[in-house]
Formats: structure tokens, C-alpha cells, sequence
């Protein structure tokens, strides 16, 4: 329950944001309808578009975008060096980095937000403690602990989506602590607590829904870079078994023909550019919108 | 106030680009240096690694090693381009009338680039050197003894007679007395005797090799070799294309169609003594003792389709364990494509289908092996294709861990010995087949006088390693070489070893 100066905060940031952010805009409807494209095919396109990883179909080789396939069907995207169809790599990938990236996106989130929210309420030695752990967290360079975390294992999805966790919840453990270190004081939240609310629901109900805006607009720019940092490894060749499609495997395996079967490294490329600049100016619109912590 | 910015933000950036303008791309090649002469130097880039310049290590017989061995140390016999084999630093040999000891006598007057005289001491240093710290190669020579009469005599004493030393001496290099016996005991400028030495070293990039003056061939006319490594086909014929690297080789056959079409660049396929062999470990339960199930599951592939698709012009489909240019080859019965078959047999034999088999191989076959997967799979058989790199890849390969093993092997000297009498024994471990029979066939052919005789003995044990199936032998192998146009005179040798002591960078 919110007392009666928070309910005037509120009342007197809205209309501010309002003016500034219109759902209705090109720069936020054209990313969101562009992402919501990518999300239909991940999710609908494989059932649709049946494709087998593992078969080789030598005789469709190399095939230009538009060709007929020996088997009679035709290779709109044109087929790689084993004579896979590329239309097929692009759905089935689709799938593979959207749900990593909402995958290690919420593992993130909820890591993050219950170590920040930790920290920050608490205080004391448990947020020194903790702050110190991310500090030390924070000094590892991401991707290049999940190769090392990637290479060491037996290949798997999961192993993908640990290794890509493992630092990513660092920002939100961070953003969170800040905003609950800001709010931990506040006026509602010290009433809340005289009423005898618990600290646990107190945090839930009268602090965390701040962290909403800034953390919403962090996770999808989150989500752009998981994508990529997927994409990534899979290039690397290493954390996704063969039986996975990735667009970073198909990037690799065209990357010899570049010169000639363009086609093959290029649509998986488009596609993840696409996605990724997609996922930025909607997060950056986020940003501008929820970006500073309200009731600061 | 923001034009003034913007103005300085662009004076800014273009005072940064500046540097980067001044740099150059290319480095080697040949240039021109003063009027009409042209920089004699070369920079040739093959595919694997040169990770020390041990020739008695365990990378001995890999083919970065060779590659740069046979340019900084000399080894008593070699083979010529046609795989003949020829004096390097021998004169002459013979072999008594039992055929178990050969007489080698050594060229007079060589010296190491340390200024020391090559003599016969050295040769006994070295090979001892050599068994010692068991390289590979060495496995050639088992319980073989050296002697030295006299400085310029070498003696090969062998347990039982064998007429191929001189092809399996093609594989032991020479190193000075003095050399440290421990792994890497030659250090990062060794002392050799061989027609280049080295400048500089950086393991698994590049070794910079320069003439050797007394070298006793007469010192090559290159006046800088730079071997590179560039592991990625891609990136390496990239290098060709614009002239940073001169020569390159083991190109694939999509990417040799693209330079063929390229103006400036030479491109050749040369057939080999190299093979693809894909072994089966037979010291594991599934394929012990069980030839029909590995037929069952050669007959499973369809291998000529792969070849035609994959490998039209460096790919032939095999009849024998090794090449048609290799002493001791034999047509054998090939294995007929027949999927419903080989899974028939499969089932009867009660072949584990929902176990995933281990195959390892090495990048550059990534996509033969995946057509391997595919076939397998669709009879249901599951594989877990893994990539090694090639020090993982060889370590992995010694200690038997796996279950198919996918590699190109070639037979040192042209001769069988170095092939089947090498890695097909029991004693050789080197796939967990073990058979007496073949043993004893194997032994005899190894140590007959006879050729025609040994002929015959290589021809019978091939046979047994086929019809057994301790692997699957589908393709003889081309080395495929492209260069620029301006280089000439270096060899294009069928296993993959150019020699570029008689190479020539010529004009614009």
C-alpha cells in the first residue's frame, strides 16, 4: 500500500514520460513489429519448416538462392556445402538463439534482482560481502570465461545457456542494488515497515517494482548481446552439439566460401543484424523512457 | 559552440586515421629491390603447425615437423618427386646377403652450421637420440643397432632381415653429437645441416629459415624462407590472392575451382602416396573381434557419392589399405554401398544403436565427416563427430581414445613397410587390431630380400585388412598445390612437402 506523497510522485513523473515516449512511434513500433516477426518464426517456423541438422544431401550442393533442389523442392535461400537448405538454418536458428537469449535473460533476472535486492535491503557486512562478489565478477571478461566454460564440457544447450549466465547477471545484481539502497529509506517504505510488514514482502511489494523500468530496458539489450555472444561461440565452434542449429555455426560453415556461395554466411548475418539493431533502438527507447531509477 | 566540436571531432578522427594509411598489407612475395633484381623471397603457408623443431619428438613424422626437417637437417636417404628413393647425405648403400645389415657410406666434407664436421659419430648420436625418445617414426626401426667402422661408415644392424631401411631412413633426421637428449633439446636456432637454417621461430606461426652457405648442395638461391602456418583455408588463400603468401597447398576442391578461375595463380593435383583411412578401435567391446559389424558399417556410407561430391578432383575411391603408387599396393574387392543390408547384419549382430560413437578428426575434413554422420544416421547408427585440434587430436589418438578415428595417412618412402608394417601389428597399438596372422605376414614381408616375394606378403596382408575391415579405406588422396605464377623451381611433392631449396622468385 502506497501512501498518499508517493501517489503525488508518481502522479507528477508520468506525464513527463508521457511526452517524451509515444508507443505509437515509428522508432519503437518498427523494432517491436521486426523482434515480433523474429518471436512467430522461432516459435511457429520449425513446426512449419521440418529440418533435419544431421542429413547431408550431397547433390543439392552449393545451390544459388532460388534453385531447384534434386529432390524437386526449391532452396529459396540457397543450400550450403553439405546441400542443406538455408531457409530451413534461418527458422530452426531462430528458435535456437531466441530461446537462449530468453533463457539467460531470466536466469539473469532472477539471480541478479534476488542477489541486488539482497545486498541492497540488507546492508551491512552481507551487502559488503556481496558487492565485493560482483565487483570480483565484474573484473572477468564475459565471453571469454563461457568459451573457456563452453570448451571444457560436453557440448549442450544448457551448457550454452550456464556458460552465457554466468556473468550476465552481474548489470541487473548491480542496477537493483542501487535502486533498493536509494528506496530502502524512503517514507513509504519506512511506514511500511512501522505497520510491521516482513522485509521480504516489504522489498516485493514496496521496493522491487521500482527496478521494473531500468531493469526491463537493460534485459533487452541484454537479450541483443546473449543473441550475439551465442552466436559467437557457435561460430567458435564450440558449446552447441552439431544436432543444434545455430546461426553461428552457419556463418562458420560459409566462411570459405565467401567469395562464391555468399549466400551461405550472409542471410544467417542479416538475420542477426536485423535482430540485434532491432533489439537495440527498442531498448534504447526503454532506456529513455525507464532508463533513470523513478522516485529518485 | 557545435559546429566548432563537429569540426574538431573530424580533424580528430582523420589526424588517427592517418598511421593506419601508412601501413602495408603485404609483406613477402618478391618485390622489386634495385634496377631488374627481385627480392628472392618466399613465404609458402601450409596447413598444420610447426609447434617445435625436435625432428626426435613426438611431433616427429607430423607433417609440420616434416616440412621444416627437411629443410634444416639432412637425413641419410630421401625420395625424389617420384618417391625413388635417393641419397641425401648417403653416397651409397648395400646390404649384406641376409639382408639384416646395411652398410651406408656418409658424403665427405659436410659440415653443421655450428662449423663442426658432419661424421659418422654424429649419425650414431642421433639415431640413438632418436630411439631414445621414442618418436614416432622410430617405431620403424625396432630393435635395430648402429655402428660406426669409420668416420664416413655407418652400419645398420637389424634383429631380422629388412629390405626397406633404406625408405624408413627417409624419416630420421641428423642432428649434431652435442644435442641435449631431451625433448626440445635443440633449441629455437638448431644446428643442423641441411640446406636453410633457422632465423626465428614462432611455434605453431611461422620459422623463418635463411641459406645455409656450406650447405653441401650449394646454398639455395632464396635468400629469405618463411613458412607460415595459416590454419584457415579461407584466410590462407586469401593470402595467395593478394600476394602475402606465394605458395600454398592441401587446398580444397571448391576453393581450387575459385583460383583456377584467378589470373596470376598456378594450381596442380598431384597424386600422392596419401590415403584417407578411418579406423575402428577394436580394443573396445563393440568392435573387438567383430569384422562384420565393421564391413556393416563401411557398407553403410556411400562413399563414391561423397567422393564425387566433395573431393572430384582430389579424391579417387580406393581399392587398398594404401596408394597405387606405393610399393606393396594390391586391388582389393571394394565394399558395395548397400544401407538395408548393412543394418540387417547390424541387428543380427546385436549392434548397439542407441549408444553414440565417438569419431575424431581434424578440421580440414569437417565436411567429409559430416556426410560420414549423415549416412551412418540413417540407418541409425549416432555419431558425436569431435574436432581436435592437432596436438589434442594426436594425443588423443596414441592413448586410443575413441571409438572411429578419421585421418589422411601417407607411406613414408613409398613403401608399404612404413604403412601397414607399421601400424597394423600387435605390438603396434596403434588401433587395437590384433591379429597373429597378420603379424607373421607382415614380419616376413618386412625382413624377404626377395621384392617380388614381399610384393606378394604386402598384397595378403592387405587383403586380411580389408576384408576384416579394421578400417574403412574409401579415397586415395591428391595434394592439391596453388602458387603465384612468379614462383618456380620448388618441387610439388605428392605427400605434401614441397622443397624449396631450388626455388626461384622471378621478375614483375
Amino acid at each position: 500500500m502506497t501512501t498518499a506523497a508517493s501517489l503525488t510522485e508518481v502522479e507528477t513523473v508520468r506525464p513527463v514520460a508521457r511526452r517524451r515516449f509515444r508507443l505509437g512511434s515509428v522508432g519503437t513500433l518498427a523494432p517491436l513489429v521486426i523482434i515480433g516477426g523474429y518471436l512467430v518464426v522461432a516459435a511457429l517456423g520449425p513446426v512449419l519448416l521440418p529440418y533435419d541438422p544431421i542429413a547431408t544431401p550431397l547433390a543439392d550442393r552449393l545451390l544459388p538462392p532460388g534453385s531447384t533442389t534434386a529432390s524437386g523442392g526449391t532452396a529459396w535461400l540457397g543450400t550450403d556445402a553439405l546441400g542443406r537448405d538455408l531457409l530451413g538454418q534461418i527458422v530452426h536458428g531462430a528458435r535456437t538463439s531466441v530461446i537462449i537469449g530468453v533463457c539467460v535473460v531470466l536466469i539473469s533476472l532472477t539471480v541478479g534482482i534476488l542477489i541486488g535486492a539482497v545486498a541492497g535491503f540488507r546492508g551491512g557486512w552481507v551487502d559488503a560481502v556481496l558487492a565485493r562478489c560482483i565487483d570480483v565478477l565484474q573484473a572477468f571478461p564475459g565471453l571469454v570465461l563461457a568459451i573457456v566454460i563452453a570448451g571444457i564440457f560436453a557440448r549442450s544447450l544448457l551448457l550454452v545457456i550456464i556458460a552465457l549466465s554466468v556473468t550476465n547477471w552481474i548489470s541487473f545484481a548491480r542496477v537493483t542494488r542501487g535502486v533498493v539502497l536509494s528506496l530502502r529509506q524512503r517514507h513509504w517504505v519506512d511506514a511500511a515497515r512501522l505497520m510491521g510488514v516482513p522485509g521480504p514482502l516489504l522489498l516485493v511489494r514496496h521496493v522491487l517494482p521500482f527496478t521494473a523500468g531500468p531493469l526491463v530496458a537493460m534485459a533487452t539489450l541484454e537479450f541483443a548481446l546473449v543473441v550475439l555472444a551465442e552466436a559467437g561461440l557457435s561460430f567458435l565452434g564450440i558449446g552447441l552439439p552439431t544436432s543444434v542449429v545455430s546461426w553461428g555455426q552457419t556463418v562458420a560453415a560459409g566462411r570459405g566460401y565467401l567469395a562464391s556461395a555468399w549466400w551461405i554466411s550472409a542471410w544467417p548475418g542479416l538475420a542477426l543484424s536485423v535482430l540485434v539493431v532491432s533489439v537495440g533502438i527498442l531498448g534504447d527507447q526503454l532506456t529513455a523512457r525507464f532508463g533513470r531509477a523513478r522516485g529518485r | 559552440m557545435n559546429r566548432v566540436r563537429l569540426a574538431a571531432g573530424l580533424v580528430a578522427a582523420t589526424a588517427l586515421l592517418i598511421p593506419f594509411a601508412a601501413c602495408s598489407t603485404t609483406t613477402g612475395g618478391g618485390g622489386a629491390t634495385d634496377a631488374g633484381t627481385v627480392a628472392q623471397e618466399l613465404v609458402a603457408s601450409g596447413q598444420y603447425p610447426v609447434e617445435n623443431l625436435d625432428p626426435h619428438s613426438v611431433s616427429g613424422g607430423s607433417a609440420g615437423m616434416d616440412l621444416v626437417a627437411k629443410h634444416i637437417y639432412s637425413r641419410l636417404t630421401a625420395t625424389d618427386e617420384t618417391g625413388k628413393i635417393v641419397g641425401d647425405l648417403a653416397t651409397e648403400w648395400s646390404a649384406n646377403d641376409a639382408g639384416d645389415t646395411w652398410t651406408f657410406k656418409l658424403r665427405d666434407g659436410v659440415k653443421f652450421t655450428d662449423g663442426s664436421a658432419l661424421d659418422s659419430a654424429d649419425v650414431v648420436a642421433s639415431f640413438q637420440r632418436f630411439l631414445e625418445l621414442d618418436s614416432p617414426p622410430a617405431a620403424n626401426f625396432p630393435g635395430v643397432e648402429i655402428s660406426a667402422p669409420d668416420p664416413t661408415t655407418v652400419v645398420f644392424k637389424s634383429p631380422k632381415p629388412d629390405a626397406a631401411i633404406p625408405s624408413k631412413l627417409t624419416t630420421f633426421h641428423l642432428l649434431p653429437e652435442e644435442t641435449p637428449v631431451t625433448e626440445g633439446g635443440v633449441g629455437e636456432t638448431p644446428v643442423g645441416s641441411g640446406p636453410f637454417q633457422v632465423e626465428s621461430f614462432a611455434a605453431g606461426r611461422e620459422v623463418v629459415l635463411v641459406p645455409n652457405p656450406d650447405y653441401f648442395g650449394g646454398a639455395p638461391s632464396l635468400t629469405k624462407l618463411t613458412l607460415q602456418t595459416i590454419p584457415e583455408i579461407s584466410t590462407r588463400l586469401t593470402a595467395l590472392q593478394t600476394g602475402e603468401v606465394a605458395v600454398v597447398w592441401g587446398v580444397p576442391d571448391d576453393q581450387l575451382a575459385e583460383l583456377q578461375a584467378a589470373g596470376s595463380i598456378k594450381t596442380e593435383a598431384v597424386p600422392s602416396a596419401g590415403s584417407v583411412l578411418i579406423w575402428f578401435n577394436s580394443s573396445r567391446p563393440y568392435f573387438k573381434d567383430k569384422p562384420e559389424v565393421r564391413r556393416a558399417l563401411w557398407q553403410a556410407i556411400d562413399f563414391a557419392t561423397i567422393i564425387e561430391q566433395i573431393h572430384p578432383e582430389t579424391g579417387t575411391p580406393a581399392d587398398s589399405p594404401i596408394a597405387p603408387t606405393v610399393f606393396g599396393y594390391a586391388p582389393q574387392e571394394p565394399v558395395k554401398y548397400d544401407p538395408e543390408a548393412a543394418k540387417e547384419t547390424l541387428t543380427k549382430a546385436g549392434f548397439d544403436f542407441d549408444k553414440t560413437y565417438e569419431l575424431q578428426y581434424q578440421s580440414q575434413f569437417k565436411p567429409f565427416v559430416s556426410a560420414i554422420v549423415s549416412d551412418l544416421a540413417e540407418i541409425g547408427v549416432r555419431i558425436d563427430a569431435r574436432e581436435k585440434e592437432q596436438a589434442v587430436y594426436i594425443e588423443d589418438l596414441l592413448a586410443l581414445r575413441w571409438d572411429i578415428n578419421f585421418q589422411q595417412v601417407g607411406s613414408a618412402g613409398f613403401d608399404a613397410s612404413t604403412n601397414l608394417g607399421r601400424l597394423y601389428t600387435c605390438a603396434a597399438k596403434r588401433n587395437g587390431y590384433c591379429n597373429p596372422e597378420l603379424d607373421k605376414l607382415l614380419a616376413e614381408a618386412g625382413s624377404n630380400p626377395d621384392q617380388a616375394q614381399r610384393q606378394e606378403l604386402y598384397a595378403q596382408a592387405g587383403k586380411i585388412i580389408w576384408e576384416d575391415a579394421v578400417g574403412m579405406f574409401p579415397m586415395f588422396v591428391k595434394t592439391s598445390y596453388a602458387w603465384n605464377e612468379k614462383v618456380s623451381g620448388f618441387t610439388l611433392d605428392p605427400q605434401g612437402l614441397p622443397d624449396f631449396r631450388a626455388a626461384k622468385v622471378a621478375g614483375q
